[in-house]
């Protein structure tokens, strides 16, 4: 990419979109460039998608700027040229088939016709390009919005909640090709709800929460910001061993039938708790990996919708 | 990636929705079978006139009208329905379907997009019209021509009815792209093409009110049945005027097609 010293930069600038009494996303300032794969995390409602949609103008701004090399995306006749995005994998019409699909997107960005197939070839749908999406798995479909993304070859890239119904050698793959994208001098911004998977995508982070920027810096220094030290614990007495823990003074969360998630009592402690108690043991690990609770601890009072409560 | 700042032509727009229609399944039966249907009828109905032609009345025989064997009353509605359905489906389709998400991104200047879509579908629609009234015609005249009952393209009244003949389904395809555009909604955009292009005028007969036959003669498919299909409309402040119809022909399209642009232009995604 010749670009010279053209910075391939997504710039949001005090952005801010309100449906009628509510405030989808407020003031969000941050900066995306390029090189790297940012994440671009947030509880589920935090504003994510609104976000991409209005840095791509599908949905006008309240007030504030999302901008894409420093010029509005809305100026731009052939977008995908210029940015990549995948905002939702069932955004395609059914009745077309994945080839004809690409045809039209290429055809409308005067993209020559031998993209669709280096694309289709690329996500590994090139036997089925002739098939009607209306037949493909959500998998399939997210390959279809990812060659979709990399038809125009663009320098900026954006993907919300790519991994949705990857299987995971599809995971495996998706996670690799960001990764290539970045270090080819691509901008990549991927959003997901899901710290763990920015763990292994990410280099930088955009935290949001209830429309507003919580975070913005590097997977590190993000981790850094964790207090507590996490122990998970399987056993197929749970709720036992849930109750004796907490009578114990740490803070317990159950995390599925048989999982456990402990804080306030180190993985030894937990263990003689267990025999003493007579309680078998599956697993147990000390989770020192605690960009999830970073996040969870950021975000907690920034979530819209918890288990049980409405805030 | 690619350097060089490309700026897609407006004919790479309007082939890219060519690339989009003609790739539903739907839409190649619907204009198929629709085209068949429309010359099958008007092959029928020349051929029951030419067999009937002896049992009909003296006054039967003098009020015929052969222009009526290419399309009558309930042939253009069955095209009416059939434009305009396509002409919503081809907008609405996109917003049940979200795809309009992927292509307002591919191509973030809307009324670009808007515009190619309106000029793809009305010059499809005026083409595939152009072809069923030009065999229908040619069809009814050869079977006509066998009780003498044929006309002349010279013959007044015949260019003018084959244009509203030809121009009812681009017309009525951008009306349902306009409706398409307001209602967003599969259902209710199929129900409001029919009620406004059909069912709706079909009940509307001249009053004893000059105000409502006024109201009437701004509907298209009224002004169609009383003036523009009839070799010789008759003359009455009752009736729509030609160029009165006329107007309304042009109007409904360019009214539909810019609340099209306007809508889709303002809306959020």
């Amino acid at each position: 990419m010749a670009r010279g010293n053209v910075a391939h930069v997504i710039e949001v600038n005090g952005l801010t979109k309100r449906y009628g009494d509510v405030l989808a996303v407020h003031d969000l300032t941050f900066t995306v460039r390029p090189g790297h794969v940012t994440g671009f995390l947030g509880p589920n409602g935090a504003g994510k998608s609104t976000t991409l949609r209005m840095i791509l103008g599908l949905n006008r701004p309240t007030t504030g700027t999302a901008t894409v090399n420093g010029r509005p995306f809305t100026a731009l006749s052939a977008g995908l040229r210029h940015v990549g995005a995948l905002l939702d994998a069932n955004d395609v019409h059914g009745g077309r088939s994945a080839a004809a699909h690409l045809s039209a997107l290429a055809r409308a960005n005067r993209l020559p016709r031998r993209r669709v197939l280096e694309v289709l070839d690329e996500v590994g749908l090139a036997k089925v390009a002739s098939r009607r999406v209306g037949g493909f798995s959500l998998g399939m479909r997210q390959r279809l919005g990812i060659a979709t993304a990399l038809l125009g070859d663009p320098p900026v890239l954006l993907f919300d909640e790519p991994v949705n119904g990857l299987d995971p050698e599809g995971v495996r793959w998706v996670r690799g090709l960001f990764r290539d994208l970045a270090a080819q001098g691509r901008t990549v911004l991927v959003s997901s709800h899901l710290m763990s998977e920015m763990e292994h995508t990410a280099d930088r982070l955009v935290v949001i929460g209830r429309g507003e920027l919580i975070a913005e810096e590097t997977v590190a220094e993000f981790a850094a910001r964790s207090t507590g030290v996490r122990v998970s614990v399987r056993t197929p007495a749970a709720a036992r061993l849930a109750a004796v823990l907490t009578q114990a003074g740490a803070s317990v969360e159950r995390d599925g039938d048989e999982a456990l998630s402990v804080t306030g009592l180190s993985a030894v402690h937990v263990g003689e708790l267990a025999l003493t108690w007579g309680i078998v043991l599956h697993e147990l690990a000390t989770r020192t990996a605690s960009l999830e609770q970073a996040f969870m601890e950021l975000t907690a009072d920034r979530v819209d919708y918890l288990a049980g409560e409405r805030r | 990636m690619t350097t060089v700042v490309s700026h897609a032509r407006f004919r790479d727009l309007v082939a890219a929705e060519w690339v989009k229609l003609w790739s539903l399944r739907s839409t190649r039966w619907v204009l198929g079978v629709g085209a068949l249907a429309l010359i099958g009828l008007a092959v029928r109905g020349s051929a029951s006139t030419y067999t009937d032609w002896p049992t009909y009345t003296p006054r039967e025989q003098a009020n015929y009208d052969p222009m009526t064997e290419i399309l009558n009353g309930a042939t253009a509605s069955l095209l009416m329905i059939g434009a305009g359905s396509v002409g919503a489906l081809s907008v609405v389709s996109e917003y049940a379907t979200g795809l309009i998400r992927t292509t307002l991104a591919a191509v973030p200047t809307r009324h670009r997009v808007v515009a190619a879509k309106l000029t793809l579908v009305a010059a499809v629609m005026f083409a595939l019209s152009a072809l069923i009234v030009a065999i229908s015609f040619g069809a009814s005249q050869a079977i006509l021509s066998g009780r003498q009952l044929d006309v002349a393209l010279t013959d007044p009244g015949v260019l003018r009815v084959l244009a509203a003949d030809v121009l009812l389904a681009p017309m009525s395809a951008l009306v349902g792209m306009g409706l398409g555009a307001l209602l967003r909604h599969t259902a209710a955009t199929i129900v409001a093409v029919c009620a406004v292009l059909v069912v709706v005028p079909s009940f509307f007969k001249p009053t004893v009110y000059q105000w409502v036959n006024d109201l009437y003669a701004t509907v298209p498919l009224y002004v169609w049945r009383n003036c523009l299909s009839q070799l010789h409309p008759r003359h009455s402040d009752a009736l729509p005027t030609v160029s009165g119809s006329w107007a309304v022909f042009v109007l409904w399209p360019l009214i539909a097609a810019l609340l099209t642009l306007l809508v889709v232009h303002r809306r959020d995604m």
